[in-house]
This record gives C-alpha cells, structure tokens and sequence, in this order.
C-alpha cells in the first residue's frame, strides 16, 4: 500500500510519462491541488473506469473526468440517490451509516464513496 | 219414460206446491196445501258485539308538529382586485459546475485520501468478480414478435392511387405524419396531394380518419418534423417548393413557402432536412436536396416567405476523384442528389446520395465556389470532400448510424446496401436484399448494430449485423401483393415502433419485439470493431 502522505519522486513522474505532461512546482513537497489531480488520475487509470468525479455537499461537482452535461446528471442524480441510501440505513439502525454505494446496471457499475462533505463517484465498464 | 211418467202425478203435487210459492215463504212453513198473504216483514237488526275490541279499548292523541322558522340572511361577496398570472415550461438552464477557484483544497486531498484505497480495492474486486456473470433481469414484458399496431390510410388519397411518400415522426413521438403522392411519374403533374397526420396517442383513433389533413397543391415526396416544435413540419414538392405547415391549425396550416423563384429548386424535393442554426441553436432552418444537383439552406422570414440563406451545388467536374467514375461529359453537369443525412457526432458534416450511384462525403463548410450557371440570390458552393465508391444504380437513401462517427448505410435501385466508413471509397459490406429497388433504409436508434431496409416486393426486412451478417433477422411483410414499400422510419421516443408506408397509401405501424429495442451489453464494442475493418 502506497503511502500518501508525501507522494516520492519516482511515482509521480510515472504519472507524467502516462500523461505526455510534466507536473508543475517543486518536488519537495507538492500542492493540495496537485495531490488531488494525482490520485484521481490515479483511480482514472485503472481497468475499465471510464470516468470518476468528485461532488460536493450540494450536489455541484467539483472535479471531473467527464464532459460537463454527462458529469452535470451524474452528480445531481447520485448526491440525490446516496441521501436516501444513507437515510434508509438509518432509520434501519439509528447506530448504522452508509460507508459505500453500489450500483450495477446492464453496461457499468457505479461507486459511490460518500463522506460528510464530498462524494466521490467512478464509473467502471467491468468487462466479462 | 220419466218425462211422460211426470205430469200425471206431479200435476197435482206440482199444482199445490206452485200454490205454496205463489203465498210467500213464511206463511208456506205450515206445509203445503195452505195458502198465505203476500206480504213484507222486516226483520230486527241481529248484532254481534266484538269482545276482543272491548278489551283494548281505543286510545287516541292528538300531536302536531311545526318546522320553526328558518332563519335567512342576504349577504353578496365581490372580488375587488385580481391579478393575473402565467405559467411557461422553459427549456432548463443547464447547471454549470463550480469554479476551481472556490474549492478548499486541503479538505478535499484529505478526503480523497480517506476513500481512495477502498474505491481502488473496490475497482480491482469488481474487474475479477465473476458474481454478475450471465445475470440479466427483465424489467419490460418480453415481446417476442413484430405485430402491426396500426394499419392508417387516408381513403380520398388511396382512391386517386397515390402512394405514401414518405413518414416523419413528432419530436414527441406521438404523431405520425405521412405525404401523398406518386414515385413512378416522370411527367410533370399537376395532380393534387395530401399531407396527412395521426395523432397516435389519442382515445378513439380512428385509422381511416387523420386528426390532421393537409392538401398540397402538388405531389409530396419527403417530410419532416421540427426538432423540438412538436407540431411543425417541412415538407418538399414535385414542383420543387418547400413549404412548412403547423399541423397545430388544421384550417390554416401554412407557415412558410419558398414559393417559385429564381432560387428554388427546378426539380422534384426528395428529402428535407431540419438543421440547427449556426449562431443560435435554437432556431432551425430547412436544407433541401432535389435532382438538380443544389442543396438550399432556407431560413422563414416574416411573412410567411423561405428565405434562402445558403446553397451548395454538386457539379460533376468538382467532385474529388477518389474513386473511379464515369467519364464525365463535356460542360458543367450537376449531379442529381436524391438523399441526405447528417452525421450525429459532426453537425456539419453530411453525406449525399447521388442518382449516379455514389455517395458523397460533403461539409457545410466548405469555401470553393460551384461552377454552375444556374442562377441564384447566394452563392452556391461545391461542398463535395470525398466520393465512395458507387452502387449499380441511383442511390434512394442514405443513413448515418448514431452510435459511430464513420459509418454510413446507402441503399439504391441495385437492391443493395452498402455499409461504409467515412475512411474509405470502398463499402465495408455490401448485402443484396432483393431483387427490386429498395426505397429507405435506416439506422435503429436504440440498437447500434440493427438497420431496416424498405424493399421493391414489398416488406420491411429488420437486420441484425450481431445475429448474421448475410440474411436479414426479420422480413416483414407489408403488402399482400408485393407492391413496394417506399419509406421507413424508426420513432426514436417509443422505440419498438417503426412506420412504414407503401404503394397501396396505407401507413402500418410495426411494434417490434424485444430483442430490437433492448442493448445487448458489448453492442458499441462490436461496432467499433466492425468499424475498424478498414482495409489499410
């Protein structure tokens, strides 16, 4: 398990080989922002995701891999879907929380990793 | 011997008694042989007192009762003031995402980091899970044949012979609209036609009568719906004008006409197109295509008129020599175009069906000025980028699939269809469906790897390039005596149903089964494969 606290040297110029394009600022210690990029980049390369996104407590996405009306309807849609997920697991039991949303369909699967402020959503192609 | 016996002794008995009666009946008690008075007697009244009655005895009240009186008021009420107040659906404002400039980054990297090892050892879990293998879940009743819904037909149109022409579809899906008129005149006719409507959703269709009936001053030979207007339609004449009704208002229909000038077509309008404005992409304009080789982009200005904003000309002589053709003829020839169709993923990229057999590759924005006389208000233009390599005879459709950027079905009156890629000359596939011409084919909507093909002897043949690749999957038959089918198309909102209309005027509206409108899960995957076989 890689840790992520202070991303080395080496893993991040893997990530710019991938992508064609160096990664800006010092390589002492890099920014939030570039941390952030990192590891969605990172969840974006592996097998069959065809997209990720990050939504914020409202429902507005915040950062995205896909274009912007797909990422629109995917985040209104899923923050809406992963409330009521989250309230039937508690008024299942008061004691319980919703830690992981799911959601398989004819052609991909959903996940929704849902947190107080944010919601991470991928989307993955599990090719059989 | 009783009759003779009676009178001798009973003459004196029957005298006494006789005598006896005559006397009265009291007085004859004494026996007979004494004669009595005549007389009257009355008797006391006998009375027979009841005893049960006695014991009872009768009791008797007397009540009464009074409704009190009812109290009334007279009051009045009058509203002072009232406001009015309107309602209107608008298109919705598309929701823009958040400024990166407004965004906490130190408390996003942290969540990330919390949740990014359980969604990457979800991700992996998934790619090798098994669990879902060959699990599918019906969540629509299976339909497991093609039955024809409706069978519509405009009985005034049918008695004159015409032949259904052509059929658009609504925005809404709901109404289907079908033109009258004749595909195998070569004369100039001035035979009146019809445009007819019906309104699919409605209680009590009646399949004889259209909700809606348009007449034409001319045969109509192609139609087509407005976009998001779910009540306008273009329609193109044998005489070469396009004119644009609101089916809406069935006493005055008439939007816009281009009207016979200069600038309109001199030849039949088969196939009318309604395309986006550059500028604004809520307004439309009208691109029509006939055999004089122009395609006229018109725009409705007031007053009812088509105003032509931009014109295209396919001229022989400018056509890009990719593939082989015919020696072209001295003189500046046009080449007659017979279809359309626009690529989904390239709004200004389109290709034409030409009557020399070919299509062409041709873009709305191509610069070069056409070598034509022919006269016109704007400057007509050769958009012509690429030629494919020709049927064995005029092309009647042409189709660009929706769910990929390069391919293209064409169909003509060699029977064949050809599938081709944008990147090629030569056909990926070339499949004879019949004998005869066939009129239309058309890409599924739903299904990137399903096409229906209108065909010469009279049915609809449904392929399914996933099933085989040589015969179709479903042919259905839609005459009885195998006049041809002219024109087909799928409803891209209800879509298990697909129309078509033939030579006898009747329009059937086909409901498919299942298995035509439902993805199967690597469809797009096979396509692009299919795509791909391009030969280097």
């Amino acid at each position: 398990m890689v840790n992520l606290g202070s991303p080395p040297a080496p893993r991040r110029s893997k990530g710019a080989d991938r992508l064609g394009t160096s990664l800006p600022g010092s390589r002492a210690v890099p920014g939030r922002g570039e941390e952030v990029e990192e590891t969605l980049k990172r969840i974006q390369s592996h097998k069959g995701v065809i997209g990720n996104m990050v939504v914020n407590a409202e429902g507005i996405p915040i950062r995205t891999t896909l274009d912007n009306s797909t990422t629109v309807q995917y985040a209104g849609l899923l923050h809406q879907l992963t409330m009521k997920a989250r309230s039937t697991v508690r008024d299942i039991d008061p004691q319980n929380d919703l830690t992981f949303l799911r959601i398989r369909s004819k052609k991909h699967e959903i996940m929704v990793a849902p947190d107080k402020e944010y919601l991470l959503i991928v989307i993955q192609n599990p090719c059989e | 011997t009783a009759t003779r016996a009676l009178p001798g002794p009973l003459g004196k008995a029957g005298r006494a008694a006789s005598a006896a009666l005559a006397t009265g009946g009291a007085a004859s008690a004494k026996g007979p042989g004494r004669p009595g008075q005549l007389q009257d007697e009355t008797l006391g009244v006998a009375s027979v007192p009841s005893q049960w009655r006695g014991v009872r005895g009768i009791r008797g009240e007397t009540k009464s009762c009074q409704t009190a009186s009812i109290a009334t008021a007279e009051a009045s009420t009058q509203a002072r003031s009232h406001a009015e107040a309107q309602v209107q659906t608008e298109a919705p404002v598309p929701v823009s995402m958040l400024p990166p400039s407004r965004l906490d980054t130190t408390r996003l990297a942290a969540f990330l980091q919390r949740v990014e090892a359980m969604v990457i050892r979800e991700l992996n879990k998934n790619w090798q899970s098994h669990a879902f293998d060959g699990f599918e879940v019906n969540w629509m009743e299976q339909q497991q044949t093609v039955s024809c819904l409706h069978t519509l037909c405009y009985p005034p149109a049918q008695g004159q012979g015409l032949h259904v022409t052509s059929i658009s579809w609504n925005t809404t899906g709901s109404v289907v609209a079908c033109a009258y008129g004749r595909l195998d005149d070569g004369d100039w006719s001035t035979l009146k036609s019809f445009v007819c409507a019906w309104n699919l959703d409605r209680r009590g269709l009646n399949p004889r009568q259209p909700s809606a009936v348009v007449e034409v001053p001319s045969a109509a030979l192609c139609l087509a719906f407005h976009p998001t207007q779910p009540s306008h339609l273009a329609g193109g004449l044998y005489s070469g004008e396009v004119l644009v009704w609101d089916m809406s208002h069935p006493e005055d229909p008439l939007l816009w006409r281009t009207g016979l000038t200069d600038d309109t077509h001199t030849d039949p309008v088969y196939q009318v197109v309604w395309l986006p404005e550059p500028r604004q992409s809520h307004r439309f304009q009208v691109l029509s295509v006939a055999t004089d080789g122009k395609v006229l982009l018109w725009q409705g200005v007031g007053a009812g008129r088509l105003q032509l904003t931009e014109g295209f000309a396919l001229v022989i002589q400018q056509l890009p020599r990719s593939t082989k053709l015919r020696k072209p003829p001295r003189g500046e020839t046009e080449v007659g175009t017979t279809a359309v169709a626009f690529s989904s993923f390239d709004p200004s990229l389109f290709v034409l069906g030409t009557e020399g057999g070919f299509p062409v590759k041709c873009s709305l924005t191509a610069e070069e000025a056409a070598l034509t006389r022919m006269p016109s208000s704007v400057p007509l233009r050769a958009p012509a980028q690429f030629t494919f390599s020709p049927h064995g005879g005029p092309i009647y459709s042409v189709s660009c699939s929706p769910f990929h950027r390069n391919l293209f079905l064409s169909a003509g009156t060699d029977g064949h269809v050809h599938l081709y890629s944008m990147l090629q000359a030569q056909p990926l596939i070339s499949l004879q469906l019949s004998y005869k011409y066939l009129f239309a084919v058309r890409w599924s909507p739903v299904r990137p790897l399903v096409f229906a093909a209108a065909s010469g002897e009279g049915d609809v043949q449904l392929f399914d390039l996933q099933k085989s690749s040589q015969k179709p999957t479903v042919s259905i038959k839609q005459t009885e005596d195998g006049s041809p089918v002219y024109c087909l198309e799928f409803n891209s909102q209800q879509t298990q149903l697909l129309a078509a209309g033939d030579a006898k005027g009747t329009v059937k509206v086909w409901q498919l089964s299942t298995e035509f409108t439902e993805q199967g899960p690597r469809e797009t995957e096979d396509l692009d494969q299919l795509a791909a076989e391009v030969a280097t």
